[in-house]
């Protein structure tokens, strides 16, 4: 059970896709223009991710290791048309602000990295475990990211006004540069952040906090 | 170390041991300097509108630098005029009628996206005031537009009125009255003579290689002459390029900014000719009227491309070394 908790968790804080691992930042630039798509795009990946993660895991020892990344694809992919045509049965103003996001969650590196690093390697539930945790990771962040971009560029959060009146919607937040540059403060204040703790538990600061092998540890490589 | 007793004889130190005597606060004061005669003949122009613009965009620019140094827990060196000169040069490129929340906005995002999350001064990889000017732009553009936010001003905007309703209206614009100001823009920018004035004091004094404005400038009146060439009747001559917008303060203050720009000669002049092509383009092309700004921001991201051009070194191995 704690194995369970410890996979499902790391998703939260410790890998927070895609702020830790940065990995997927495709659909994080383009559709987190409000709170509101963030929210509806993280509910997709998550639902596709954890499936994901179950039949790869499930079908770990019958697939030829030449082939399986297609095989991923090939699973990721009946997925993602399952979810396209939900949301346009149930969510379809939702589907048509997402657009070609929704088919592109197949070539979401997410998708693919847990099924190759975690997936492949583990028994199904812990792997339900990693892919649910990491899907609802991807939703905080989305959300987040979403409500900052929402909250400056219209004055609103999930639709509903916040700033005053005479507030003039800062477009710039909204447009593509605004993604990157929001993403960036981000990364940022979570690399000080992350520092600062390091500062207080007496550990060495990382000067310049790097995403590879040694710092990240997802695959145990 | 303290001498024993005394001053001291001999004084051992690290090289370099020979100073040249710039400073950073020397070179800053000096461009200051080069941009009063445009800063004053905006407050002229603009009933004294622009003072208020040119003074907030400083005073945010200055503070910002300082609460940024100290969130950064580094010594706070407001003392070498960087920062008030770019809140000046942010200024300029305003219209005299912006808002004081405009201004701010703008002022401090010019420092704090455009140098200090780069790592301060020296590290910006694009001209900071114009990240500022640009972020503005995208985000307000009715309150960045000369025309809209300048309706109560005789003047006018003779870019727009080129974009709009072509060439032959450039006629009403003397080469005088163009140099003295008389027209819409940013309120420094749009001050050609003056603004001419400070930037041949700047290379008269050394602080700005020739280089980039002469080959910015040329690029502007190359592009700008091949497009009359092709038809007088559609495009306007080089010179109203020239004086027209912020084309000289770009080609002087904005495009030599030393950490955005390469150095060495052919990068120089390689950097100064695609800026000014590109307004040209921009002018001609885009949506905008004026694509000085622009420009030269597409310029700073091939700056590192422009510094891969470098001098063999002397009594280096060359390729031709290494064939045989």
């Amino acid at each position: 059970m704690s194995r369970l908790w410890k996979e499902f968790s790391k998703g939260l804080w410790t890998d927070l896709p895609p702020f830790k691992i940065v990995l997927g930042l495709c659909p994080v630039l383009a559709v987190t223009k409000t709170a509101d798509n963030g929210f509806g795009m993280g509910l997709a990946v998550i639902f596709v991710l954890t499936l994901s993660n179950v039949f790869v895991s499930a079908v770990r020892k019958i697939i030829p290791a030449k082939v399986r990344i297609a095989c991923f694809i090939v699973i990721a992919a009946s997925l993602v048309v399952a979810v396209e045509l939900l949301m346009q049965a149930y969510a379809y103003p939702l589907y048509q602000q997402l657009g070609i996001f929704v088919p592109l969650i197949v070539v979401n590196c997410i998708i693919l990295g847990r099924a190759e690093a975690f997936a492949s390697k583990n028994t199904v539930l812990l792997s339900a475990a990693d892919g649910f945790g990491m899907g609802v990771g991807f939703t905080m962040s989305l959300t987040f990211l979403g409500g900052l971009r929402e909250l400056f560029g219209y004055g609103t959060l999930f639709g509903s006004q916040i700033m005053p009146e005479s507030f003039k919607p800062f477009s710039f937040m909204i447009e593509a540069p605004g993604a990157f540059v929001c993403l960036g403060i981000v990364l940022a204040a979570m690399n000080a952040f992350t520092n600062r703790q390091r500062r207080k538990k007496g550990l060495a600061v990382l000067d310049n906090p790097t995403h590879d092998c040694k710092t990240c540890g997802i695959c145990g490589h | 170390m303290k001498p024993i007793s005394g001053s001291p004889v001999l004084t051992v130190s690290s090289s370099p041991h020979i100073h040249c005597g710039r400073t950073i606060k020397g070179t800053s004061l000096q461009i200051l300097l080069a941009l009063l005669p445009a800063a004053g003949f905006a407050v002229w122009h603009s009933d004294l509108l622009a003072l208020r613009v040119l003074a907030l965009s400083c005073i945010v620019a200055v503070i910002a630098e300082a609460g940024c140094l100290k969130l950064m827990k580094r010594e706070i060196e407001s003392d070498n005029y960087t920062a008030l000169l770019c809140g000046l040069m942010f200024g300029f490129l305003m219209p005299p009628s912006s808002p004081w929340w405009l201004i701010a906005v703008g002022s401090s995002l010019s420092i704090i996206i455009g140098r200090m999350v780069f790592g301060g001064l020296g590290g910006e990889p694009l001209c900071a005031p114009l990240v500022g000017w640009a972020i503005c732009k995208v985000s307000w553009p009715e309150l960045m537009n000369f025309d809209m936010s300048m309706l109560t001003s005789e003047l006018t905007y003779p870019l727009s009125q080129l974009q709009n309703f072509g060439p032959e209206t450039l006629d009403e614009y003397s080469l005088k009255s163009l140099l003295l100001g008389f027209q819409l823009g940013g309120s420094g920018a749009a001050q050609s003579g003056a603004i001419l004035l400070g930037g041949v004091y700047l290379i008269s004094r050394k602080i700005i290689r020739i280089d980039i404005p002469l080959a910015f400038v040329g690029g502007v009146s190359i592009a700008a002459a091949l497009f009359y060439t092709i038809s007088p009747v559609d495009y306007a001559l080089p010179v109203y390029h020239i004086l027209c917008g912020s084309t000289l303060f770009g080609a002087f203050f904005l495009a030599t900014d030393s950490s955005s720009s390469p150095v060495g000669h052919f990068p120089m002049i390689a950097y100064g000719l695609s800026a000014g092509i590109l307004v040209i383009i921009i002018r001609v092309y885009g949506a905008y009227p004026d694509g000085v700004p622009f420009a030269i921001l597409l310029a700073n991201l091939m700056t590192p491309l422009f510094e891969k051009i470098r001098p063999k070194p002397f009594g280096g191995i060359t390729n031709v070394h290494l064939q045989r």
